[in-house]
Order: C-alpha cells, then structure tokens, then sequence
C-alpha cells in the first residue's frame, strides 16, 4: 500500500524518541516488587520447605527459568539477524529487538539456584549418580553406568560448570556490545555508516554464540532432566518457539509503544505486517520441527527415544499435546493467513498474546511431566538422608501452585527489565543511516 | 482482397523514471480510471497502492487448492492403509491414530496443490497464455522491458476521450504520447 506521506529526515526525532520514564515508574515498582517477594519466597521453597516441596518447586523454577529465557534469547537472535542479514526494512523497529536482547544477562542469574546441589539432586540424576561415585568417577561409571560411561566426555560436572559460565557470559557479551554500539550512534553529531558495518561483521562469527547458547542450554537443562533420553532436535526444537515467541513480544511491544504515541512516522502498518509475517513463519517452522521430532522417535520405536513422548502422551498429558497440536499450529496457522489482521497492530498483538500463551503450555509440557516420574524414582545422592518422594505417579498434587509463583516471580522480573530497558534510550536509532528506508517501507 | 480495419486500443505514454510512474499512477488513479495498467521493466514497490488496485481473489484459489490437496492425501492413505487393506507397518495402529504416518503425504499434496492453483490461477485471472497484444503494435512499447516505464489508458474505459486523456498523460509528465490501434482482420 502506498504512504500518503513520504517520511523524510525533518520526521525524524533529532534528539531521540524517548519513553516518558515517569508513566512507567509506577508498571516497573509493581513489577520489582513481585520480583523481589515472588524471589524471597521461591528462595525459601528452593532451599527450606519440605523434601516434597523443595523437589517439586525445582521444576517449577526450571520451568519458568527457561520460558523466560527462551524470549531473552530470541531478542538476541533477531537483533544478530537483523544485523548480518544486512536488513534494512527492521530499523524503525531494531531498538526493540535489541531492548528484549538485553534482558538475557538478567535473566540468565534467574538460573543461579541450577548451580546449587540442593537443587540439582531433584532435577538431575545423572549428577546424583557421578556424586555417588567412590574414586575415580569415569572408573566408577564404567562398572555402575555404562550410559553415562559413554556420555562422560559432555556429561561431566567440570564441563558442565564450564558451559553453563559460557552460556552466561558469552551471549551477554554479545547483546550488550551490540546495543552499546547501536545507542552510541543516537548521539553522536557524525553518526555515518561505520557503526552499521561494525555490527554487520560482529553480528556474523557471534551468531555461532547464540546457536551454542540456545542449543546447549536446552541439552543441559532440559535434555538432561532425562540423562537416558535423546533427541538431535532439541535444539533446533527450542529455537523455533524462541524465534516465535520473542517475535509476539517485540509485537506486543511495539505496538504498545505505538498506542503511547511513540516510534511516530517510522513504524506502521507495513513493519506490524512484516512482523506478522514472521509471527506467522515461525508458528509454521515450529510445527514443522515439533512434528519430526516427534514422527522420527514414533515410527522408529526405539526405548531410549520413546520415553520422552510415553510420558506426555500419558493420561491428561496426552490431551495436552493433542491440545498442542491443534492450539500451536492448526488455529494459528489458518488465523493468521490474513493480510489485514497483520497491518492491524490490534489484532496482531491478540494472536501474539495467544502464541505466548501456547509457548507457556509447550513449555510446561517440556519441563513438567518429567518431575512426576523423576521425583518418585529418583535416586538421591547418598550424602542426603532422604528415602525418595513415594511412588511414581504422572503428577504430583499442590505443586501446580508453585508452577504459579515460579512463573509470577520471573515474569514479573521480565516485565521490569524489559521496561527498564525500553526507558534507557531512543526507542528507534534515529541516527542510523538506514532509518528512512525503513520507515518509507513498502511490501 | 482482404480489408484491414483499425480499432482504438488506447493510449500509450512513457515516463522517465520510476518514480514518475508512481506518481503518474496515483494521479491517475484519483482520476478515476479503471481500464489501465502500468509497464516497467522491473517491479516498484508499492505501485499497486498507487495504482489503487484491489487484493487478488487468488490467494483464496490457493486456501482451497490447499484444503482439497490435504483431503485427497487423507482419503488416499486412509482409504488404502486402514479401510481397503489394513496394513500393519512398525507395530502401528491400524486406525485414525495412524494418522502421523500420513502427514507427509498430507503436506506434499496441499503444497502440490497450492503450488499448481497458484500457477494455473495465475495464468487464468491474468488471461495466459495469449499469442498478442494490442500494445505490441506500438513501436516504442519493447522498452518497457529494458528503460522505458510506461502507462496506458484503454479506450475502453468509460473516462475515456481522445481529447481529456490525452491532456491529461501529457499534464502528469507523459511523453511519447501515442494512440494504439490494434488490427482487425
């Protein structure tokens, strides 16, 4: 559709489009102050409550961690392809990608209870069994664990330890560098081209960062919830619902920013079709990983591959994953075929809201079947005096509710930092030598 | 002996560049015309709006396609695997549950005949294949598909008159302008 006004460099904001912190003090307090308290209590259930209690809520942290970090990630990515794709239709809009991005290193410290053995016996037997070793725990496995035996160079506490500091530095290096030169330009009175080729180039051998981060977290702290079970598309699996998802966040934020009167002039109907248009990509990429995951481990009908979908597919969980199949894909799919409901950021921020809310179930449904057969059978490091949590069941009563407060709390920070970021700079980079291209967009 | 007569086809007039196209193009769709098109040797972005052209009826050609291409795999592999012949493959059921074995075939032949309604679609609304063109008799139009950007009105549009529209491409920037008449035999 053609623009009844050209957009040209007297539209542009010279100092800067900038959200008014003042209306937003009262959103990042309330925020703050559900992280803080929702922090303290889930601190106390981590550590202090009851062995059943403790247990369960560890999943339920898992769970929330990685959701949450799933849109960190993905923020990361699209800024990263954004920048090494050359694009030029994304500009009015990159701030964004880049504010989600920056969200990551906060984020991540949310993974900080992963670290402590309190936790790690109720989520990771594999841990449990190397603790349990007397000398040598390569020597040790040989005789007790041959699966592990053979994992040992990947499944070993030092290296895991090492990548789960890799994973916490690295990407955080990389969306922090990347915003600081995409800001730096806001204010510089000779902005030019340089900084556009700095982050092209940088943006190409750091995308190998987010592949490893997004890839291996997902082994680590998902896969290897099960240290018996694997799958080659796990990480490509997480990946589609992190490019996704994100991208309904930076829809909804956007187009948020738009209904508060900012990015004026240089985002539109065009950018929230683009958007959309991805929205729209994803959901089909996402089916499209999840069902060969899935058809590859149905068909074949190996043991060590079957485990994963016997327990999803079990009792209410299996009416969950059909409701998956269905509200992920199916419902969206045929939605958001239409044209008009992508320019309207109305009706394009409802279907992201909905995708987020899919995300939230395939999440729980990663993360949360494992903890009832994990719990009743694990094998707990001899150091505890605990005789296991009862019997193996699909689910586990009450614990829902810490599901709940896991979600608030790391919602709530997610809310706070997103925000804060938001206020800290320009919403677009209105110095940027491809800003009005990009706000003169047409497709 | 055969007589040759000649009919009005419209008139043809060329712009400079791209974007006198697109600007001769909204001008000339707020005049009201409808029997026009716009001739450049590659695609301009967003010359449809300036056009004021309507969305195409195709992609609901393509839903449909799309739908019949995904029940025909269905009722295929069904109808052949679980009701006529029931064939035990890797323990599977032999029932609706079967189901994932048959997405493969399911996707193939909605992208098959999404593919196909698109093509042939296509070809249909834009009245392909054809062995001529009434513009083809202009001397000048074979640079629409090097430098030359063009527009014609056709006589056939009610707005049309020999005087007013030819004043009209010369005032919104047009040269060359030129009345194409196709033959008639």
């Amino acid at each position: 559709m053609a623009h009844h006004h050209h957009v040209t460099s007297a539209d542009i904001a010279i100092h800067g489009d900038h959200l008014d912190n003042s209306k937003v003090a009262k959103l990042k307090t309330i925020a703050l102050a559900i992280a803080v308290i929702g922090t303290l209590a889930s601190v106390y259930m981590l550590f202090f409550a009851s062995n059943q209690t403790k247990g369960s809520f560890a999943y339920s942290w898992l769970f929330a961690f990685y959701f949450f970090l799933t849109l960190s990630i993905g923020g990361c990515f699209w800024t990263l392809l954004h920048n090494v794709s050359n694009s030029g239709w994304g500009t009015s809009v990159r701030r964004t990608f880049e504010n989600l991005g920056s969200t990551y290193p906060w984020m991540f410290l949310f993974g900080i209870p992963l670290l402590c053995p309190q936790v790690q016996q109720y989520l990771y037997e594999w841990m449990n069994i190397h603790r349990d070793a007397t000398g040598d725990v390569k020597e040790h496995l040989h005789h007790a664990d041959h699966l592990l035996y053979n994992k040992y160079w990947y499944m070993n506490y030092p290296f895991w330890l090492g990548r789960f500091i890799f994973f916490g530095v690295g990407l955080s290096l990389v969306i922090i560098g990347l915003r600081k030169l995409s800001t730096a330009q806001d204010t510089d009175p000779n902005p030019g081209v340089e900084r556009l080729f700095r982050a092209r180039f940088h943006s190409t051998y750091t995308l190998i960062i987010f592949a490893l981060t997004i890839t291996f977290t997902g082994f680590d702290f998902l896969m290897g919830l099960d240290y018996k079970w694997f799958s080659t598309m796990w990480g490509v699996y997480l990946f589609a619902g992190s490019a996704l998802n994100s991208m309904a966040v930076i829809i909804l934020v956007n187009a948020w920013l738009k209904s508060k009167g900012h990015l004026k002039h240089v985002a539109g109907p065009e950018h929230f079709h683009i958007m959309g248009k991805l929205l729209f990509a994803f959901t089909t990429f996402w089916a499209y990983i999840a069902f060969s995951q899935f058809f590859l481990i149905w068909y074949a009908g190996i043991t060590e591959e079957t485990s994963y979908f016997l327990i999803r597919n079990t009792g209410n969980w299996n009416t969950a994953m059909i409701a998956l199949v269905f509200g992920h894909f199916v419902i969206p799919f045929v939605i958001l075929l239409q044209a008009w409901l992508k320019r309207n950021p109305k009706t394009l921020s409802i279907m992201a809201i909905y995708t987020l809310c899919m995300h939230v179930l395939d999440h729980y449904l990663i993360t949360i079947p494992e903890r009832g057969v994990s719990l009743g059978g694990t094998h707990m490091s001899k150091g505890e005096a605990f005789a296991g949590l009862g019997p193996i069941t699909p689910t586990i009563d009450g614990a829902f509710w810490g599901d709940i407060l896991a979600f608030v709390t790391i919602g709530a920070a997610f809310i706070f930092f997103l925000v804060r970021a938001l206020g800290q700079h320009s919403l677009y980079p209105n110095r940027d030598p491809r800003i009005l291209e990009s706000a003169n967009l047409s497709n | 002996m055969s007589t040759t007569r000649k009919r009005v086809y419209g008139y043809l007039a060329e712009f400079k560049s791209a974007s006198a196209l697109y600007k001769a193009a909204e001008k000339i769709r707020d005049a009201g015309f409808r029997k026009w098109d716009c001739y450049s040797p590659y695609p301009i972005h967003g010359l449809d709006g300036a056009m004021g052209m309507k969305r195409s009826i195709l992609p609901w050609f393509v839903f449909f396609g799309g739908i019949t291409g995904t029940a025909t795999a269905f009722t295929l592999a069904y109808s052949t695997q679980v009701v006529i012949y029931p064939t035990v493959v890797q323990a599977k059921p032999v029932n609706i549950f079967t189901i994932p074995a048959f997405f493969p075939v399911m996707f193939e032949l909605t992208i098959l005949f999404s593919g196909f309604t698109v093509l042939f679609g296509l070809l249909a609304l834009m009245k392909l294949p054809r062995f001529n063109h009434p513009l083809f008799a202009s001397k000048q139009f074979h640079r629409a598909t090097d430098d030359g950007f063009f527009i014609a009105i056709e006589a056939r549009d009610p707005k049309f008159s020999p005087n007013a529209t030819r004043d009209l491409l010369s005032e919104i920037g047009g040269s060359n302008i030129e009345l194409v008449e196709e033959e008639e035999s």
